[in-house]
């Protein structure tokens, strides 16, 4: 492993932000996550604004983004980063609870690259989130442009 | 206008109608009378003519035959010799004649054509009353679907409700039971420090919160069928049947199940939602024959009447009472333990719900520890919509 994308997480829910950085931390990829708990945060942070605004000027590698969420939820997040030139190739993986297919069917048509069910079965949600982790951050190669260490 | 007693009106249009034989005579004689007296000769026939027309025309048959006895009357005493006589002479008795034939003919004439005048009126009226009718209809018509169409949106409202209920059901409520099962599975793995009680515990919460969650999944599966409209092609059941039992077949290896196929019609339905249909019945049927040392699993189809043929699945399994039939198909709805048999008790409800939303029928029979058999049926297409537009 000689370079790690790092990983923006869009998630509001204390638990699951503590239990998919537990995780992540089986294969050091906790260290490469920042954690925003709303929309606007996160895109406080593409933009680099507000408490981001002295961060460098790098995208990550991997969105992963909660579609529910407080003040700007997740589709409008998704909306913002497709429509900016400079942001449109973050890869975006909705992880979310919701299994209806309406959300399925807005998310790819805003251009998502992938979109995981968060399984209930914690065995599974690790997995879920290692491969998630392991797959964009490490695995594939994320556009130019992106921060690397 | 004024509201007359009937009887006094209906006096009163008698009056007028011969008042007006008696009067148009009189002046046709008044008339006659002196254009004769200035030398004008033969006018008075064609006034009398004129008088009795004229009564045909307004008053009817019985006007016009005292207007014709009138005429003749004057005709007679004031116009043929000997004057201001009633007597005929026989040289004017055919001329007389002559005049009350005509005059006959030309008042029935007048009259027919008044009759056939009335006739139409009526005739008219019926059409109007009719038109009135159905314009009341029309309005009741009109009526009924605006109460329908607020029924509609009533019901999408209320639909809308039930799925944005589904919604925060399927969101909100598996978040923090993936939090009871991620939280469990951490205390799970630091449990050196625990005894085997409380070791049993933590088991516990984890497979209550697993067995909550698949609740949680079947719900949403199941109102989501209530909700996807069904898209219909023709769909050969028997391919289908092939394909779910190669599917279970994986799942069943080590088992001693002997399949029976028999040819199965060609159906019109959805194809996904039939395919869970099959799914179900032929799981449940490998689900109930696990105790047996050679479970028998028939597929086939039996024409209960020639338009719809009823399919069947048959097992050698573990069978139901018949008296608990009525809950077979409810949702959460199970005939045995949990023990015994795993699941849910959302397999038959669903089967059920699908097959009524294809507009069809659906039931079950079955002997305690011997087995059971399920039967289904779909309308043929041509009443198809009908059915379903009918279906609770």
């Amino acid at each position: 492993m000689t370079t790690l994308g790092r990983i923006l997480m869009v998630e509001d829910d204390p638990r699951d932000v503590e239990l998919t950085l537990t995780a992540l931390e089986d294969y050091n990829l906790a260290n490469e996550v920042v954690v925003t708990r709303d929309g606007q945060e996160a895109l406080d942070y593409l933009y680099c604004r507000g408490q981001f605004a002295t961060r460098p000027q790098d995208n990550p590698a991997v969105m992963l983004l909660d579609l529910k969420l407080p003040k700007v939820d997740g589709m409008e997040v998704l909306q913002k980063v497709r429509s900016d030139e400079r942001l449109k190739m973050i890869p975006v993986v909705v992880l979310t609870s919701s299994h209806e297919e309406k959300d399925m069917m807005r998310s790819y048509k805003l251009g998502v690259n992938a979109y995981v069910v968060k399984p209930v079965d914690f065995h599974e949600f690790v997995n879920a989130v290692k491969e998630l982790g392991v797959f964009w951050a490490v695995i594939n190669q994320p556009p130019p442009g992106s921060v690397r260490r | 206008m004024v509201r007359w007693n009937p009887e006094l009106r209906k006096g009163l249009w008698w009056l007028l109608r011969y008042g007006l034989a008696v009067v148009s005579v009189a002046i046709a004689l008044g008339m006659a009378l002196p254009l004769q007296a200035y030398g004008f000769r033969d006018v008075e026939l064609p006034l009398f003519a004129l008088a009795i027309v004229l009564t045909a025309w307004h008053a009817g048959i019985g006007p016009s035959v005292l207007a014709v006895a009138l005429s003749v009357a004057c005709f007679d005493f004031f116009f043929t010799e000997p004057y201001y006589s009633f007597t005929v002479s026989i040289r004017d008795l055919a001329n007389f004649l002559l005049f009350v034939v005509w005059g006959v003919i030309a008042a029935s004439f007048v009259v027919v054509r008044r009759r056939v005048e009335e006739d139409l009126r009526q005739a008219r009226d019926a059409l109007e009353v009719e038109a009135e009718q159905r314009r009341q209809r029309e309005d009741e018509i009109r009526r009924l679907n605006r109460e329908l169409a607020h029924r509609a949106t009533e019901l999408e409202a209320s639909n809308k409700e039930l799925e944005s209920f589904a919604y925060s059901v399927s969101h909100d409520l598996r978040a923090p039971l993936r939090h009871l099962v991620g939280y469990s599975e951490l205390l799970q793995k630091h449990a050196s420090s625990l005894d085997d009680k409380s070791r049993r515990y933590i088991q516990m919460i984890l497979e209550s919160a697993k067995r909550m969650g698949n609740l949680i999944d079947d719900l949403l599966a199941f109102s989501r069928i209530g909700r996807a409209e069904p898209t219909k092609t023709r769909v050969s059941l028997e391919q289908l049947v092939n394909e779910v039992v190669a599917e279970i077949q994986q799942d069943t290896k080590g088992r001693d199940i002997a399949w029976k196929i028999s040819p199965l019609p060609i159906c019109y339905g959805d194809r996904s939602m039939l395919k869970l249909v099959v799914i179900n019945l032929i799981s449940n049927a490998v689900k109930f024959t696990r105790m047996r040392q050679q479970a028998e699993i028939e597929i086939g189809c039996v024409n209960g009447n020639d338009d719809e043929p009823e399919v069947f699945v048959r097992d050698n399994g573990a069978g139901f009472d018949m008296q608990y039939v009525n809950k077979l198909f409810g949702v959460f709805q199970r005939l045995h333990l949990a023990e015994e048999f795993e699941g849910t008790g959302i397999g038959l409800a669903t089967v059920q719900r699908i097959i009524h939303r294809h507009g069809g029928k659906v039931r079950g029979e079955g002997v305690v520890d011997r087995g059971a058999i399920f039967y289904f049926s779909l309308p043929k297409p041509r009443d198809a919509t009908q059915r379903t537009a009918s279906a609770p």
